[in-house]
């Protein structure tokens, strides 16, 4: 009751965060029933409704194998790959103040495939535990972890990192880590489909086991992001100032940057390189309103959430039974959308500007 | 509590910013730090902020002012109230009560639901101002906090650093190049020049300033009896 009357109070500063967060848990709720329905067989709501409330051996044999075998794992693992990402560009661009970082951009996401990649082909990849934790897992995290040092160590200069020679850095090293992925195939032609599909990006793959790991992995790293988040604001005063409310750039950059690589090598060795859904989710979250960045960052998982699912909806129904590969779907669907809310902004913005 | 500042020496690389500087900032007065660019000015602040951040509560204005922060004008400033052993920082209602006021002081009720970024620069410099002064330090470290600023308004900063020094016991330490302003406002005053510090004083003199910025200074009294410093 005492925080809801001071969000009444705080109304000129409010973004009705409840309420946004209220609407997008109902629509993940909703795409994700829908989800579990379409694929190349028929499963109808009814079916998914009654396996989640527990009377699933109502059902055929063969309809609950394909709900909990192939639907369930594939759409959540596209819900927290689309999280995770979001969130990891979220994190990326409130730490470099720059609109335009996201871990493809910045090279991350290629440093993390190249060592899967690596893992996959020198026959490395064998499983460690669990089922499903392979060694392209540790090939991605280190790759990742590996490619954000390089950026760094290239982009500071005397502590200080500058956010534009950070980019660049990102960009160049991006480019040489997808030449390596290139020259990697080129040798290893019998292995060459395999890493291709792989790398375009599918969830067809998923399965129980490699969903329950990435399950885990989310739900250790999330909270971890959310719990420094207000900290990421804190820093766009400048060090000195962040210091007097007693943040440490370099403590709060070192536990973002490492927990975000790691969300990511994951997402990348499940499902290839999905592009664009970092870089765009959290600016469609700002369009609707919600700044801050704790708030943003949980309303970006959800968002990014529902917005991979859909798109791997499109994926695997719009030329069944054949996929389509995700990365081109997210693009597709993502890229006109994001411009739309941009020019729509432009033109609101200018609005205002030539009322005052 | 004194600021007790013994011996800092900064380098950049080959070249060496702040030399053996010693000073004791007092508490309850305004000092401001003069000297011509690069004199090491600014590091010689970040330095006290480096030093003393932890121990003391003290609040930062920086010079810079960074682009993309992409939060509006109200979260902002309530970033001064930001306190990391409240895991769910959403503003209680004194911290409420300092963001309102800040904002009214330095006259940004208007401007509340405005993006930062939107603003122009003197703005976004009464917004830092209105984040330094919610955070209700003891110490106020400012970094040439009117440069973008008219001069009714970085008048009436000066005149808001006053009124808290008198009435709330509170003390700054001001880099600025307004000497004028300067001379009016500063209880003390330390002369920078090429790393070091030339000269502590509690009143402004032509040849002082001479020294510092090696340039010929005249001085004349106003009709209400005030230095007023030109350049010949």
């Amino acid at each position: 009751m005492r925080m809801l009357s001071h969000m009444r109070e705080h109304k000129s500063s409010s973004d009705r965060f409840v309420i946004k967060f209220a609407i997008a848990a109902i629509m993940l709720i909703c795409v994700m029933a829908v989800s579990c329905c379409l694929g190349s067989s028929d499963v109808t709501l009814a079916d998914v409704l009654k396996y989640f409330t527990g009377r699933g051996d109502e059902l055929a044999k063969t309809t609950l194998t394909i709900i909990g075998r192939i639907r369930v794992p594939r759409t959540i693992t596209a819900m927290l790959i689309g999280g995770a990402l979001a969130s990891v560009g979220c994190v990326m661009q409130g730490v470099f103040r720059n609109p335009m970082a996201d871990p493809s951009v910045l090279g991350i996401s290629s440093g993390a495939a190249l060592g899967a990649a690596i893992a996959i082909v020198t026959g490395l990849n064998g499983v460690i535990f669990f089922e499903a934790f392979t060694g392209a897992y540790i090939g991605a995290v280190i790759g990742a972890i590996v490619t954000w040092l390089m950026v760094f160590t290239i982009a500071a200069q005397n502590g200080r990192y500058d956010t534009s020679s950070t980019l660049l850095a990102g960009i160049a090293i991006s480019s040489i880590m997808s030449a390596l992925i290139t020259v990697l195939m080129t040798l290893h032609l019998e292995q060459m489909e395999r890493v291709y599909m792989w790398m375009l990006g599918t969830f067809s793959a998923s399965t129980t086991d490699k969903t329950k790991l990435l399950a885990v992995v989310v739900g250790l790293m999330m909270p971890i992001l959310i719990w420094i988040a207000p900290r990421i604001d804190v820093l766009k005063l400048g060090k000195e100032a962040a210091m007097t409310l007693g943040v440490d750039q370099t403590r709060t950059l070192a536990v973002a940057l490492a927990v975000s690589s790691c969300l990511l090598a994951f997402s990348v060795a499940n499902a290839g390189i999905i592009g664009f859904v970092g870089l765009i989710i959290p600016h469609i979250v700002s369009f609707f309103g919600v700044t801050r960045m704790r708030r943003r960052l949980v309303l970006s998982f959800m968002t990014g959430a529902i917005f991979m699912i859909v798109c791997d909806t499109v994926c695997k129904t719009i030329v069944a039974p054949g996929e389509l590969a995700i990365g081109a779907v997210t693009s597709l669907i993502g890229a006109p959308y994001f411009l739309f809310l941009l020019m729509s902004s432009r033109i609101r913005s200018g609005k205002e500007r030539s009322n005052v | 509590m004194n600021l007790d500042v013994k011996n800092i020496n900064v380098s950049f690389g080959d070249t060496k910013v702040l030399k053996d500087v010693s000073h004791t900032f007092k508490e309850g007065k305004i000092t401001i730090i003069l000297g011509p660019n690069g004199c090491g000015k600014t590091t010689l602040i970040k330095s006290v902020v480096k030093m003393f951040a932890k121990q003391c509560d003290m609040s930062y204005i920086p010079q810079e002012i960074y682009g993309n922060i992409g939060l509006n004008v109200s979260d902002l400033v309530a970033l001064g109230r930001y306190n990391e052993k409240k895991f769910f920082n959403s503003e209680n209602e004194e911290d409420l009560k300092h963001i309102e006021s800040a904002l009214k002081l330095m006259q940004l009720d208007d401007k509340k639901g405005q993006l930062y970024d939107t603003l122009s620069g003197g703005e976004k410099q009464r917004c830092m101002a209105a984040r330094a002064i919610c955070q209700d330090a003891s110490w106020f470290i400012m970094d040439e906090p009117a440069s973008n600023l008219d001069i009714v308004h970085s008048k009436y900063i000066l005149d808001t650093a006053r009124d808290l020094v008198k009435n709330e016991g509170k003390s700054f330490i001001i880099v600025m190049h307004d000497l004028n302003a300067a001379s009016t406002y500063g209880d003390e005053f330390i002369l920078m020049k090429e790393g070091q510090i030339v000269k502590v004083c509690s009143e402004l003199e032509p040849e002082l300033l001479q020294d510092v910025f090696e340039t010929k200074f005249g001085c004349v009294k106003t009709p209400s009896g005030k230095d007023v410093f030109y350049t010949e």
